[in-house]
């Protein structure tokens, strides 16, 4: 929202802050400021110039105008206006002087043709936005243009959602009476009015929905465009000019946040109903839109149907046009839960439904129908006011006032202010303020704060630290016992593992949570397994991921083409459908491993890895799913449960080696012994002894070890893989295995024949199932 | 007679000592002097025809002598020894600027780093780490703090929603009210997590970043209390003084609300290009705990009271590592993400 510095200095007698120190207090006090610019910079030096004669030049489309610009004296300016002509007077801008788009005005040979200076549109001088031609005045030549350098203090929008009354010059010009203890000027004089019954009737169908509905008959009504100085304000807070009743109902909604609508009256039939939209029914807007509604959407209507969309637009069919000679003018208050979903619903935000949204005041409305009849007044001469107001409201919510015990806010604030302070911050933002007790305030929230904004004595605690400033508070540690804080387990391993897995060589990503259909698809995921996103930004963000997977691909495909060796791990979550409950987030991590030269050393340092997170870890191999390698993939299991996998992407996949180990933490959180306990260090030595296993070629290595344990008496202490050989004399197709096996015992040295006795076993044992041993 | 033979004898041996080249030919020398057939041995047997007085002298020379090139011969040992071990340690000779075979050292994300070093900041100040789902309910995101349905504060935070009527959360916010239930008061915790919303990205801005919640519930709980925690956490995370000033900030869930600005770490005040020259940075937006949220966390407002924040890790990482597109972050591009 912008707020022209001029417009708040006419509400606040005696503002001598300059702009950007004001804009400074704002943020401190009421609400962020993203700051001052200066406007129509250019209109200081601007004067009114009569032009005397205009004459064509061969060859080009300008002209050659002999200008008087008064106390400026007399000069010759190249103008391209098509109504540049003898007799006017218009707007000249002298050499030297800057416009607000930043174009210097020089003295300049045009068409042959040397100009001092420029004569200018509205637009190029920001006072409308009319391009079209140069301003044709009504003044006397040599006068200035009655308007003023401006600076417009742009605050950020959202720091206005729960001030309704921020919403127009004469709420923001309230705070600033009050940060800067000045008089507040009222701009509405009630007493206007007309008394008597309203020209039109209305009835409103829903109170909720439309607690307050005003309008008033004004007839002889000149439509033409309004005066400079209107057009100007208008146009430097960024609301376009249109013609004279218009631009006074954006006045208004500008100056007390009261949006109003103008019809004219005698394109309506009947009288004025309030009332939700038939399914269906269809509404031609102002903007040239047409609407299909729903019972949703709350409608102004006429006999003959849907007029205006409440609080969000007008209709087409009843507008303002040039020819209007009465019009209706409609003030009115409706539900900001209403205007939103209509406003959101149809996609269509205006400055309208911008205001209704944060709850407006019901008791603005006749306040916007009087400032209308004294600006029309100015803005369109000879305007009469048929009957008196139509005003239908539904009941009136009393509050009651609020207790403010100056002991509890002061404990809230952590500082001592006399009951005075308060009481005179609260005056000065026009609360009602009532003695209670002694130390208790009791505190009536004026109308315009009381729709949404104020309603706890909490959110009178801000009142007061805003106003005296919160850098006024000194900072004070509070006084709280020692304890050490619960720990939070799954935190700390995901620290501890995080640290673990960057130590072995891996670069930590973070991918994102979504994932495209495209991709789903191309893993073989069932896309109806995936958690849908209903309003993505783009496709490619659709689904949920149920696998960090695809974005670790991504990463191994982006990087690989500007390294040839690198590992990288991301721990993020997997997010699974769960009917009726919310999804089931499970932690995972995913590491991997490339390199652009072939061989299974990524497989092999992952394995290492999975070791490391968790030792015991152990790989099965398990078919391959669609987009792994099939002869290298295997299952992670840990206490006989599987907890991950390990594999090797398919080539079709991947350029070069890509491997990967997902890993799900949470259950191997779930699954980590807590405590280890310690067994005694072995006192008796032990032997060894080494044998090999002849297998097919394509037996596993970890399989011959777990039958090699079978066959261990208690005896047996380790058995450690060797090496294995394929080649001659070996059969093709076979390979031999060799392990070396631990004996000993905890009590004593084990005898020869002991010795002797587990070898034979283990032997025997292998023998029996059919394996062919070397010993 | 035999004086003059061992004295001879003693002076020869002794160059030879001195002379011999290797360890063979100085054992040689051993033998054939020291050696039980060696030359003093002969001496020594020669000596037996003596007379006692010659004996006592001659054995006096004798063991002289003996002793003598004993010493002489280890020393000379020792040198061979020392030289030959000199000779294979230089043989060892390793360049140790060669690399080290196995995977260069990795890397945390830099939002890892800032995460653990900011839990580690509040856990040493009493604050209990929790975590929430990202996927959460509409009630926990909104409803719960204070956002009733067609609040225009919900435009506020552009929402991702899922089927199901859930939604990505927009804040960590919805562990205040998971903390409050699962604590109770008093309490005081972080959350740091991921969050979501619907926005298009650029250099600047993204769908997917990093909050961190804080909320401390207790007895009293003041505006000077928050501007000291926020002050000296502050500090500590900036590891510098910080100076810190409060201004007025809606949101829904906290009454009344601030954003909280610290003075330009830059410029220390004047104003430069990174404060946009106001001097001060916008950083987290906090304030007392709405009592309709404590209520709706089940903690009696009356009773107990609170402050809450919230800490944009993203935008802290951005400052910390003077990152200039947020995009990098999760880009998974190993130049950038290999720098930390």
């Amino acid at each position: 929202m912008k707020f022209s510095y001029n417009w708040i200095s006419e509400l606040v007698d005696g503002l001598d802050v300059a702009a950007a120190d004001l804009s400074n207090l704002i943020t401190l006090k009421t609400a962020e400021s993203e700051g001052v610019e200066k406007y129509g910079a250019a209109l200081a030096s601007v004067v009114a110039a009569r032009v005397e004669s205009a004459e064509p030049i061969e060859g080009s489309k300008n002209v050659k105008a002999a200008i008087d610009a008064g106390r400026l004296g007399k000069k010759t300016v190249v103008c391209g206006a098509p109504n540049c002509r003898a007799g006017i007077v218009t707007a000249y801008v002298p050499v030297g002087v800057t416009l607000g788009d930043g174009r210097e005005i020089r003295k300049a040979v045009i068409a042959g043709v040397e100009s001092e200076g420029m004569l200018a549109s509205g637009a190029e001088l920001g006072l409308n936005r009319d391009g079209a031609g140069i301003l044709e005045l009504q003044i006397s030549a040599g006068e200035l243009l009655g308007v003023a350098v401006d600076h417009i203090i742009e605050i950020d929008n959202k720091s206005l959602t729960h001030r309704p009354d921020l919403w127009g010059h004469h709420g923001m010009a309230r705070e600033v009476s009050a940060i800067l203890r000045k008089p507040l000027r009222d701009p509405v004089d009630l007493s206007i009015l007309p008394e008597g019954a309203g020209a039109i009737p209305v009835s409103i169908e829903n109170f909720e929905l439309c607690p307050r509905y005003s309008a008033l008959v004004i007839e002889n009504v000149t439509v033409q465009p309004s005066p400079l100085w209107l057009q100007y304000r208008l146009e430097a807070i960024g609301l376009n000019p249109i013609n004279n009743v218009v631009d006074v109902t954006n006045w208004i909604m500008a100056e007390i946040a009261q949006p109003m609508h103008a019809f004219d009256a005698d394109k309506l039939h009947g009288s004025i109903r309030v009332r939700s939209a038939v399914a269906g029914e269809k509404m031609g807007a102002l903007n040239g839109e047409t609407y299909e509604l729903t019972p949703s959407n709350l409608v102004i209507a006429d006999d003959s149907g849907a007029i205006a969309l409440a609080g969000v637009i007008g209709g087409a069919a009843s507008a303002i046009s040039d020819g209007t000679k009465r019009i209706i003018l409609e003030s009115a208050n409706f539900h900001a839960g209403s205007v939103r979903k209509t406003s959101s619903s149809l996609k269509l935000r205006t400055d309208a439904s911008m205001r209704f949204e944060k709850s407006q005041d019901p008791a603005n409305t006749v306040r916007g129908l009087a400032r209308a009849i004294e600006l029309l007044r100015i803005v369109s001469p000879g305007v009469r006011v048929v009957h008196g107001i139509a005003d239908v409201a539904g009941p009136v919510r009393q509050t009651d006032p609020i207790r403010l015990p100056i002991g509890w806010l002061n404990r809230k604030l952590g500082k001592e202010l006399p009951i005075i302070e308060v009481r005179r911050i609260l005056e000065a933002l026009q609360f009602g303020v009532g003695q209670g007790s002694e130390d208790v305030l009791s505190i009536t929230v004026p109308t315009w704060r009381a729709t949404k904004d104020i309603s706890l004595r909490e959110d009178l605690v801000e009142e007061v630290g805003r106003m005296i400033g919160y850098s006024s508070i000194t900072p004070t540690s509070p006084l709280l016992p020692a304890a050490v804080p619960p720990t939070n387990e799954e935190r700390q391993y995901l620290q501890g593992l995080r640290t673990l897995v960057a130590a072995q060589g891996f670069h930590e990503v973070y991918n994102y949570s979504f994932l495209s259909e495209e991709t789903v698809q191309h893993f073989g995921f069932d896309p109806e397994l995936h958690v849908k996103v209903l309003n993505p930004i783009a496709t490619d963000q659709g689904l949920m991921r149920t696998s960090l997977v695809p974005g670790i691909w991504k990463n191994l495909v982006d990087n690989s083409r500007f390294s040839d060796e690198f590992r990288l791990f991301e721990v993020g979550r997997e997010v699974h459908k769960r009917s009726g409950d919310l999804p089931l987030e499970v932690n995972h991590i995913c590491a991997a491993v490339y390199f652009k030269e072939p061989g299974a050393q990524g497989l092999f340092e992952l394995k290492r890895l999975g070791e490391c997170i968790v030792p015991g870890l152990e790989l099965r191999p398990a078919p391959a799913l669609l987009y792994e390698h099939p002869t290298r993939t295997a299952e992670a299991v840990y206490r006989g449960e599987v907890v991950g996998r390990l594999f090797e992407f398919h080539p079709s996949m991947v350029k070069g080696r890509g491997s990967v180990l997902d890993l799900n933490i949470d259950a191997l959180m779930r699954l980590c012994p807590t405590e280890t306990c310690y067994t005694s260090i072995r006192r008796f030595p032990t032997s060894a002894f080494d044998l090999s296993v002849i297998v097919p070629e394509r037996a596993l290595v970890g399989d011959i070890q777990r039958r090699l344990k079978e066959f261990g008496s208690e005896t047996l202490q380790t058995i450690e893989y060797v090496r294995q050989y394929s080649g001659a004399p070996l059969a093709e197709g076979t390979k031999s295995v060799s392990y070396r096996l631990t004996v000993g015992a905890a009590d004593r040295t084990l005898s020869s024949e002991e010795l002797g006795e587990a070898r034979t076993r283990v032997i025997d044992g292998m023998r029996e199932l059919g394996f062919d041993l070397r010993v | 007679m035999l004086e003059d033979d061992l004295s001879q004898l003693h002076a020869m041996a002794l160059a030879r000592i001195e002379t011999a080249a290797d360890p063979e030919a100085l054992e040689a020398v051993r033998v054939e002097v020291l050696g039980r057939k060696g030359t003093l041995a002969q001496i020594s047997k020669e000596m037996a025809k003596l007379s006692p007085e010659e004996k006592a002298t001659i054995g006096k020379c004798l063991n002289a002598a003996k002793q003598a090139l004993e010493g002489a011969l280890e020393a000379k040992k020792t040198r061979f020894e020392s030289e030959a071990l000199a000779r294979k340690l230089d043989s060892e000779w390793i360049d140790l600027t060669l690399p080290a075979p196995g995977p260069r050292p990795g890397s945390l994300h830099p939002l890892t780093k800032i995460q653990h070093e900011i839990e580690e900041v509040f856990t040493s100040m009493g604050f209990t780490v929790l975590g929430g789902p990202e996927v959460e309910s509409e009630y926990n995101n909104f409803d719960a703090l204070n956002i009733p349905p067609d609040h225009p504060a919900r435009d506020m935070q552009d929402t991702f929603w899922l089927e199901g009527g859930h939604l990505l959360r927009t804040h960590t916010s919805p562990v205040q009210v998971r903390g409050m239930r699962k604590l109770g008061p008093p309490l005081r915790m972080i959350a740091p997590g991921r969050v979501f919303r619907n926005e298009e990205v650029d250099a600047s801005h993204e769908h997917t970043f990093y909050q961190l919640e804080g909320m401390m519930v207790d007895r009293e709980v003041s505006v000077a209390n928050l501007i000291y925690f926020m002050k000296t956490l502050l500090s500590a995370v900036f590891k510098r003084e910080v100076t810190v000033r409060l201004r007025p900030g809606y949101f829904p869930f906290v009454e009344p609300g601030f954003e909280l600005d610290i003075q330009c770490l830059i410029c220390g005040g004047p104003g430069c290009p990174v404060c946009k020259q106001s001097g001060w940075v916008e950083l987290l937006p906090c304030g007392l705990v709405h009592p309709n949220v404590l209520r709706l966390g089940g903690i009696d407002p009356e009773e107990w009271n609170g402050f809450a924040f919230g800490l944009g890790m993203t935008r802290l990482v951005m400052m910390r590592y003077a990152i200039d597109d947020i995009r990098l972050l999760q880009s998974g591009d190993l130049r950038f993400i290999s720098q930390f």
